[in-house]
């Protein structure tokens, strides 16, 4: 790399936070944490232990849970796969239709994909134009077969919030199970499991600032929700997800949630008002479109359309900066963001879409000089691609 | 910045390409067209034509770097060309020098249907 590059790609993973990777260090420096926290009958095991408790009783408050109902994980992409699998085999005997809509992650998709393949039915609800399901879409699809409703709360490409509460309370009512992948959520917006009805929540350490390779499942224990596990072996976790506990991603994952909880407000106000600054530099270029809702959706999130501009030449063309064309994980191909197509973007538009997300550690500075360069990109690309007639 | 999916070449004439534009309608301008935004690429060519040869080219293109760096470097190659070698250009060769990714073959061809479109305009005009 010749010159700088400014990372506006927090929506696909952030840098660790110092404090967090302090806590980590001195986790992994000790003398006497190394023990496996489930060797309980020595003083090494117990000391990792607690260390393993401390960090899950910080996740459960991030989220209004208590920390029993935490189970650790390898990332939100295995918590989906233990909520979705493990939810819908166990409690297959009481229907097998599934609810979810078209804007989910793959790591929602592709499982519920499987079920399929399994014999379940799933029904993907279209979002509206904005991005939002509404909750009244969520009621009109459910059956009397259905057995859980998953829904994420922020969507990773655009930023849109669900409204998760609403469907949570039409699902508690009817008692079916209600999923939320909030990898996108933790540290943006509020959220509380209990009082928006949530009977399984899935969250990753990367995304606010923590280590990659850790996640949590959250699992209602108020009545006990049983799952059927996906790996077999030692028994950790109530026998949910067998593994020796990683304690030092455990720890970090702890200090990244606790620090995400008591820094939200201000971080959010600061980003919102960086965000809005990047919003009104690229609308000077013209010709842009805001995908999803301008209300309701995440302080550090813009995902933007350019008309009139081919997709990867703008990313080429803007490769001082990291940003992601549709989701950073399913980029490389030709194919126009399958959210943004759900939005009723053509695959044109969808292609010459960019995702600029915001955080901790954006400055003023970086946001003006993303600024500069779409201001000087985007108009030379279009006269390239002009073909007047 | 490198970009591995990029050669120096492609970057070079990306960042500075070279004869961007059209020549307005004269009659010694002749013009191809061909491809289209749903098929990945659409190019414009156009060039000034004086005592049987190809004097200047523009070029446009709704296009991946690529295809950009490929109407620059053509555009240049054209000048002091006849028709005959708009009649038998081919894409591949360029390709080679840029180092197309196969899957991109297809914009290529579409550069070379420009180019034909171009070779027939002149063959009907002069």
């Amino acid at each position: 790399m010749t010159q700088p590059c400014i990372y506006l790609d927090y929506a696909a993973s952030t840098p660790v936070d110092p404090r967090v990777a302090e806590a980590m260090i001195e986790c992994l420096k000790a003398a006497d944490t190394h023990g496996n926290p489930s060797s309980m009958g020595h003083e090494f095991g117990r000391k990792a232990r607690a260390l393993v408790e401390k960090a899950r009783a910080q996740v459960a408050n991030a989220i209004g849970a208590q920390p029993q109902a935490i189970v650790w994980t390898s990332g939100a992409t295995e918590s989906n796969n233990l909520a979705l699998f493990g939810a819908a085999q166990l409690h297959a005997d009481k229907g097998r239709h599934i609810v979810s809509s078209k804007t989910e992650h793959k790591a929602v998709l592709d499982p519920l994909k499987q079920l399929e393949r399994q014999g379940f039915t799933v029904t993907y609800l279209k979002p509206q134009s904005n991005g939002i399901v509404a909750p009244e879409q969520v009621a009109e699809a459910l059956r009397p077969d259905t057995v859980l409703v998953s829904l994420m709360h922020v969507n990773n490409e655009i930023g849109v919030i669900q409204d998760v509460g609403a469907v949570g309370r039409l699902c508690r009512e009817r008692g079916i199970l209600f999923h939320v992948d909030a990898a996108q959520s933790i540290g943006k917006v509020d959220v509380d499991v209990e009082a928006m009805h949530i009977d399984l929540l899935s969250m990753t350490a990367h995304k606010v600032y923590g280590p990659k390779g850790i996640g949590a499942l959250y699992v209602r224990r108020n009545p006990p929700l049983a799952l059927r596990p996906l790996l077999f072996g030692g028994g950790q976790e109530g026998g949910l997800r067998s593994g020796t506990l990683p304690t030092h991603q455990i720890v970090g994952m702890g200090a990244a949630f606790a620090l995400a909880a008591a820094e939200r407000e201000a971080d959010t106000a600061r980003l919102r008002v960086l965000r809005e600054r990047l919003w009104r530099g690229i609308q000077e270029v013209g010709q842009v479109d805001l995908n999803g809702d301008p209300e309701q959706r995440v302080a550090n999130v813009l995902n933007v359309s350019f008309h009139g501009v081919e997709g990867e030449s703008l990313q080429f063309a803007l490769r001082e900066l990291a940003v992601s064309t549709g989701a950073a994980c399913s980029s490389g191909s030709d194919e126009g963001s399958y959210v943004l197509r759900a939005l009723g973007r053509n695959d044109q538009l969808a292609q010459s879409s960019l995702r600029f997300s915001l955080g901790r550690f954006t400055t003023e500075a970086d946001i003006d000089a993303a600024i500069a360069a779409v201001q000087r990109e985007v108009p030379r690309l279009r006269e390239i691609a002009k073909l007047s007639s | 910045m490198s970009d591995p999916a990029y050669s120096n070449v492609v970057t070079e004439h990306f960042d500075r390409p070279r004869n961007v534009g059209v020549l307005a309608t004269a009659p010694d301008v002749i013009s191809g067209r061909a491809g289209s935004r749903e098929q990945g690429a659409e190019f414009r060519l156009t060039a000034r034509v004086a005592e049987d040869r190809i004097v200047e080219a523009r070029f446009q293109v709704f296009g991946c770097p690529h295809c950009v760096a490929a109407g620059s470097i053509l555009t240049d190659t054209l000048v002091g060309k006849d028709l005959a070698f708009l009649r038998t250009w081919s894409w591949r060769e360029l390709a080679s020098q840029l180092e197309l990714p196969t899957t991109k073959r297809g914009r290529f061809l579409i550069l070379e249907d420009a180019v034909r479109a171009m070779a027939d305009d002149w063959a009907r005009r002069f």
